[in-house]
This record gives C-alpha cells, structure tokens and sequence, in this order.
C-alpha cells in the first residue's frame, strides 16, 4: 500500500535530510553575507538543480526581515526554492564568529541552513521548529564547538538529533 | 447592630481606670504593629493580607479581646480620609503611558461597568432579602467598584506580569471606578431618606459631582505638580505637602459639591507624571501612608462588624457575593469590553475574576448608618460578606488563574534599584544596581561587554568589598554592579544582564524566530509560502499584526495564522516593532 506523502513528510527527520557531506567544519566566515554567499555556493554545487544565485537572494530576503541569528552564537537561515524538491539541511561550524545582527547581539558561529520547497508545508514548519530547539540546549553547542574533525563533528549531529527525536 | 455613637475604642479602659489617652495609643500602636508583622507572614504564606487586617481587627473586637467600637461617626471620619489617601497614592503611580491601551476600556468599565454590576447586584439581593428596588440597588452600589490596592497588591504579589492591555484596564478602572460607586451610593441613601427629589436633581448632582471633581482634580493637581518640582524642600516634607495639599484639594472639592475623591484621584495622577527629584521622596513615603491606611480601614471594619451578630447574613449575603462574582461582573465586563474593544475571552475572563471588592465597599457601608436610612446593619453586614469572599476567593486565584489563561509575559531583568542620580537639575540620569547572574556576562573582560553607549559601571561589590572596575575586570556570578546611564539605556542594559533561564522562557514565549515589524508583508508571505488578500500585500507586518488585535498592540499578543503562531514582541506606541515566530 501507498503512504499518503503527508505522512512521509511526518516521518521526515532533519537527519534524513543532513547528509556528512553537507556538514562542513571549520568554514571561513568574514561576515554574513560571505558565509550566506559561501553556502549558496556550495549548495548549487552539491546539488545541480539549485541555482547559487537564486539561493543567495532568498536566504539574504528574509534576513532582511528579520536576522536569524537566535541569540547563543547560533543561527538558522532558511528559505523556501522552487528548485529544492526535498527539503534539504546543511550544517557550518564557523572558523570564527561573525557578526549576524543576532538577537542578542553575540556574534555568531554555528549556522544551520534549512531549503525547503515552495509547496507550503506545515512539516516544513515542523522542521524548522526542530533545528530551534536542537540548538536551543546548552550541551548541545557546547558539543558541536568542542568537536575536532568534520567527523566529529557530523557525529555529534546526529547525536544530538537522536537524543531529540527520543525525547519527543 | 446598633449605632452608639458615644462609644469610643477608650470607653472600657475608662472604666477600668486607665487613664488619659494612652491606652488609645497603645491599642492603636499594637493593631498596626501586629498587621504589619503580620503582612510578613502572610507573605509567606501567601495569604492575602487585606482578610488578614479584618481578622485582626475581629481578633481584637468585641467579641474577640473585647474592644467595643460602635462610633460609626468615627470610623467614617477615618475611611473617607483614608481611601482619599489610598487613591492619591493609586493616581501617583498609574502611568499615562498606559492610558494608550488602558483608557477608554477603563473607563467604559468605570461608568457603565459600575452602573451594570451595582443594578444586577442590586437584583440579586433584592430578591434575597426581599428589599424594595431602591434598598436592593443600594446594596449593588455599595459593593459595585474594585479595589486598586487590592487589584494591585494582589496581582503584584503573586509575581507575575501581566500584558499591559489587561494591565492598564485593570488599573486604571479601579482607581476611577469608585467615584461612581460612591455617587450612586450617596444618591441611593438620600432618595431612600426622602431628601432627593425629582430626577432633574439627581441629574445635576450627577452632573455637578463628575464636573467639579474633574475640573479640579486635573486644575489643580497641575498646579500642585509644578509646585512640587519647583520648590526647594527638606526630602521628608515633599510627601507630607503632596498629601496635604490632596487633602486640601479633597475637602474643597466635596464642599463645593464635586467628587473629592474623583478630584484627588485626578491630582495624584498628574503629580505622579510629572518626573523629577521630588518624585523620589513622594513616593515611598505615600506607599507607606497608604498601607496605614488599608490597615486602618479594614482593622475599623473588623471592631465595627459584631461577628455573632452576624451569623444570620451569613448565607444570603454570600448569595450575593457569588451572584457579584460569578454573574453581575462577568456579564458587565463582557458588556463594556466585547462591543467595543479588542479584547480577547481569555482577557476578559481575567478581568471578570479580577472584580476584587476591598476597602471602598467598606466605606459606603457607613453611609447608609450615617445617612440614617432604615435597616442599615444589613447594607454593612452583606459589605463585610462580600468584600471577605472577593479577597479569598478571587485574590488566592489570580495568578494560577492568569498562568493558565497565558495572559502574563515573561520577565526579563530588572536592576535591583534605580535611583535618579540628581546631579545636575532636569538631567535624567540613573544609577542602575544589577546582580549579576548570567553565564554570558561572567569572567568576560568589562571592555567586551556591549554596553549602551553613554553608560558606565561605575562600582562593583564583591564579596561585600567594593572594587574598581577597568577595562579588564571579569564580572562574576552575585557581583552587584551599580550602572551609571540614561533611562533610555535601560532596555538595553535588562538585555545585557538577562540570564540564560530568563532568555530562554522569552524563547519559549515569543518563538525562536524574531521579524522586524516594518518588514514588507508580501515578503513574509514569500519567505513562509502564506496567502494574503490583495489588501493585505501592501501591509508591513507590524500592520498587519496590530490590525488583527484590535489596532491597539501590545506585547505579548499573538495570532494563530498558517501553523505559526505570531507574537508581539516589542511596541512603541500603537506601532509594532518586532514580531516573534513560534513554530509549534
């Protein structure tokens, strides 16, 4: 029998969806716009059908509506692409911290960025409400900013979402 | 009850031969000082502390340690004074600023609020006891306004901060609800003694009372504010001017025919907006003088009120009570606020709870015995039923009632103290004491600290020695830092100082997400694959957000709309500043 794609979209899990190759360790930042402009970079080479380009604009559009540096060095860019046909997660550790109009104005050096596609989905939302509250524990950062490799790094990821998603 | 009105609080111990006027002192001095260490037992064990007056006052009455006080004369002497006093003190800390959201809601509930309570109140018991129209909407007149120092010391109390539209109504409404209770007070008691004629009459002393009482009150509480800032006085005698001059302005107000307490009300309002140094000593003083006040209004009650007598009110006034509560308050609320206001159910289900009768139903009681209308121990006794069940049943309830209802917003960090710093004359310099109490500011060097510019750390307290802050010192966790810095630079230095506990409760309050309120709408709706009417496009999401509460935001409001849920998060003014996502 068939799942209804609501369901699929239920049983998403950010890990699903952040593979090791999209996580990067040790990234240079300089300032928000470099790292913005790095991702989409490097987004549009990690999957052909992205457009870097078009992926900068929209990141850059909603931060102008508001940052979304959340206070705690950690930020969470997202954005909806009409090329994005699974909603796909990429992780940076910055190298340094950057300034990123933070709420609570600390600078900022774990950014996880979320591309969904345009179909409005209330799992979308789903999704983003995960990766807040995964970076909103204390343990949780302190873990990703000790790791030492891009393999560490990954792992201590994916941790944290299991130890999420078995608290939910 | 019986009115005698030769019998003073010294009538016994003249008897026993005391002497001279001693032992009235000594009765006094020992009733207020068990209620004010009483208060801080009662604080912590969170008893309301109004009830607790009235016990002491019944402990020590005649049927208690045996005072016998039937000098209804007296004890109106002593309430009137002392509800002025409570209502300078209200008017001296009610913000205008609050006016913006608070005003016109406050005031439909002050009139038309007052009028609907007091009639279907009045129903009720007049039912009950079987009264005539008149007698029973006496008893609904009396118990017919909230208390603001009950409404506020309660809500205050319980540690909680409500969102400023339910704030400032509640407020507001009970500081100038009272004029109106008592008018109808006193109107009711003359038609019933046969002195108040034809409507006509009525209609001008209506009309004489709220024209006179506003006239004066914002005249001459103008004057008495330029005054004040501008005299040059001793610290200790700011306050006892303030409170004099109200008392002139009361008294002169009533004799001329206007509501006194209206007017005093008005004075203390604009005394208490006009900001300077004088402010600073006005204002601890009268916070005093209006807690002795509370204290003596209920410790009169409780001499007056013969408990055994009373037993026969028990049931039926509780009736009334319940009826006031439950039916009478939440149908004048609903009626006041729903047609014309942006009120939410949850709101105005806390504003029906928060109806707390306290120390101006006590008052008005004494009316009717001094007016000398028929049957006047019954208006008392119900008074005494229904002011003690408000205060524990409503007052006990309120803050579990407002957590659950999610009408409170979180509470970010306050300094400790503030005081002006009075340097210079007209400069609004503060200092700020903090207690440092946040990993984000700990063991950081001072220099890397984003302090608003302009403000200072002037001092440091550690370990009870006073250090000097450079660029280099490292806060640590239970420093107090004494701040230097302009009232503006306040906000700014509460986010500095927040602790991670209260970040993170803001978090969950106002969602992790923050949009600015000038954002474009049709840019929100792309970024977050929303709908919008054609209307709504040219909107700025401050816009939309404020039109969907009713025009008037504040923080802390929220609508549900596609799966997320908005908050305010910041205002300025009607205008919203930021908005906060909260996605589950």
């Amino acid at each position: 029998m068939l799942k209804a794609p609501a369901s699929v979209n239920t049983l998403m899990t950010l890990d699903q969806i952040l593979p090791p190759e999209r996580t990067l360790f040790d990234v240079t930042g300089g300032s928000k716009k470099r790292v913005l402009e790095f991702f989409s970079t490097f987004i549009a080479q990690n999957t052909p059908s992205l457009d870097s380009q078009e992926v900068f604009s929209r990141l850059i559009g909603r931060e102008r509506l508001g940052s979304t540096g959340v206070g705690n060095g950690v930020a969470i860019p997202h954005a909806r692409s009409p090329h994005c046909r699974q909603p796909m997660a990429s992780f940076l550790r910055l190298a340094e911290p950057v300034d990123f109009d933070a709420i609570d104005g600390e600078p900022v050096d774990l950014v996880f960025v979320l591309l969904v596609p345009e179909a409005a989905e209330d799992a979308h939302l789903a999704l983003l409400a995960q990766v807040a509250e995964l970076l909103n524990s204390a343990d949780t950062r302190t873990a990703l900013r000790n790791a030492e490799s891009q393999h560490q790094l990954y792992d201590t990821m994916v941790n944290a979402i299991h130890h999420l998603s078995a608290q939910a | 009850m019986q009115v005698c009105n030769n019998v003073l609080i010294t009538h016994r111990y003249e008897k026993r031969h005391v002497n001279g006027p001693e032992s009235l002192y000594l009765v006094g001095g020992l009733l207020v000082t068990f209620s004010i260490l009483a208060s801080r037992v009662s604080a912590k064990v969170g008893m309301p502390l109004l009830p607790l007056f009235l016990g002491i006052g019944m402990l020590a009455g005649e049927d208690g340690l045996g005072i016998e006080f039937h000098n209804y004369a007296l004890a109106n002497v002593i309430s009137q004074l002392g509800l002025a006093i409570i209502l300078f003190d209200g008017g001296l800390r009610t913000r205008m600023k609050t006016f913006r959201v608070g005003l016109r809601p406050a005031l439909s509930l002050a009139t038309l609020g007052v009028f609907l309570t007091s009639g279907l109140t009045g129903l009720v018991a007049m039912w009950i006891f079987g009264l005539s129209p008149l007698e029973g909407l006496l008893v609904g007149a009396i118990v017919g306004s909230t208390d603001a120092a009950a409404v506020f010391s309660m809500v205050s109390g319980a540690g909680i901060k409500l969102n400023e539209r339910v704030g400032a109504t509640l407020e507001i409404e009970s500081g100038t609800n009272d004029p109106m209770a008592i008018f109808l007070t006193i109107m009711l008691s003359e038609m019933l003694i046969g002195s108040l004629g034809s409507p006509i009459a009525t209609i001008f002393m209506f009309v004489q009372q709220f024209g006179i009482g506003l006239a004066f009150g914002i005249g001459f509480g103008w004057l008495f504010g330029r005054l004040l800032k501008w005299l040059e006085l001793a610290p200790g005698l700011y306050s006892l001017l303030a409170v004099a001059l109200g008392v002139v302005l009361f008294s002169i107000t009533n004799m001329l025919g206007g509501s006194g307490f209206l007017a005093i009300y008005l004075a203390g309002l604009l005394i208490g907006n006009m900001r300077g140094r004088h402010l600073e000593f006005i204002l601890p003083v009268n916070d005093g003088l209006a807690w002795l006040s509370q204290i003596g209004l209920f410790i009169t009650l409780g001499l007056l009120v013969t408990p055994s007598a009373m037993f026969d009110y028990a049931v039926p006034a509780a009736v009334v009570a319940l009826a006031l509560i439950f039916v009478a308050r939440p149908l004048a609320v609903v009626l006041c606020l729903r047609p014309f206001f942006g009120f939410r159910w949850k709101e105005l289900t806390f504003i029906s709870w928060v109806g707390l009768r306290g120390a101006v139903p006590i008052v008005l009681a004494i009316v009717p015995v001094i007016t000398g209308v028929e049957n006047s121990a019954l208006y008392f006794n119900v008074a005494f039923f229904v002011v003690l069940i408000s205060l524990l049943l409503q007052g006990t309830t309120l803050a579990p009632l407002a957590r659950w209802l999610k009408i409170v917003v979180p509470e970010g960090v306050t300094p400790l103290r503030r005081r002006l710093l009075d340097v210079l004359p007209d400069d609004n310099y503060e200092m700020f004491i903090y207690r440092i109490d946040s990993k984000r500011v700990e063991d950081i060097p001072l220099r890397m600290l984003r302090f608003p510019s302009g403000s200072t750390i002037a001092a440091l307290f550690r370990d009870r020695q006073m250090i000097h802050p450079k660029g280099s010192t490292r806060l640590r966790h239970d420093d107090l830092a004494c701040v230097i810095g302009i009232s503006d630079d306040l906000p700014a230095l509460n986010k500095l100082f927040d602790g991670e506990a209260r970040l993170r409760q803001e978090r969950e309050f106002y969602g992790a997400f923050t949009l600015e309120g000038d954002a474009p709408m049709r840019d929100v709706a792309d970024a977050y694959g929303l709908t919008l009417s054609e209307s709504e496009r040219d909107r700025t999401l401050g816009e939309f957000i404020a039109h969907r509460v009713g025009g008037y935001p504040v923080v802390g409001d929220d609508i549900d709309w596609h799966g997320i849920h908005w908050v305010v998060n910041e205002v300025d003014g009607n205008r919203v500043i930021r908005v906060g996502l909260r996605l589950h």
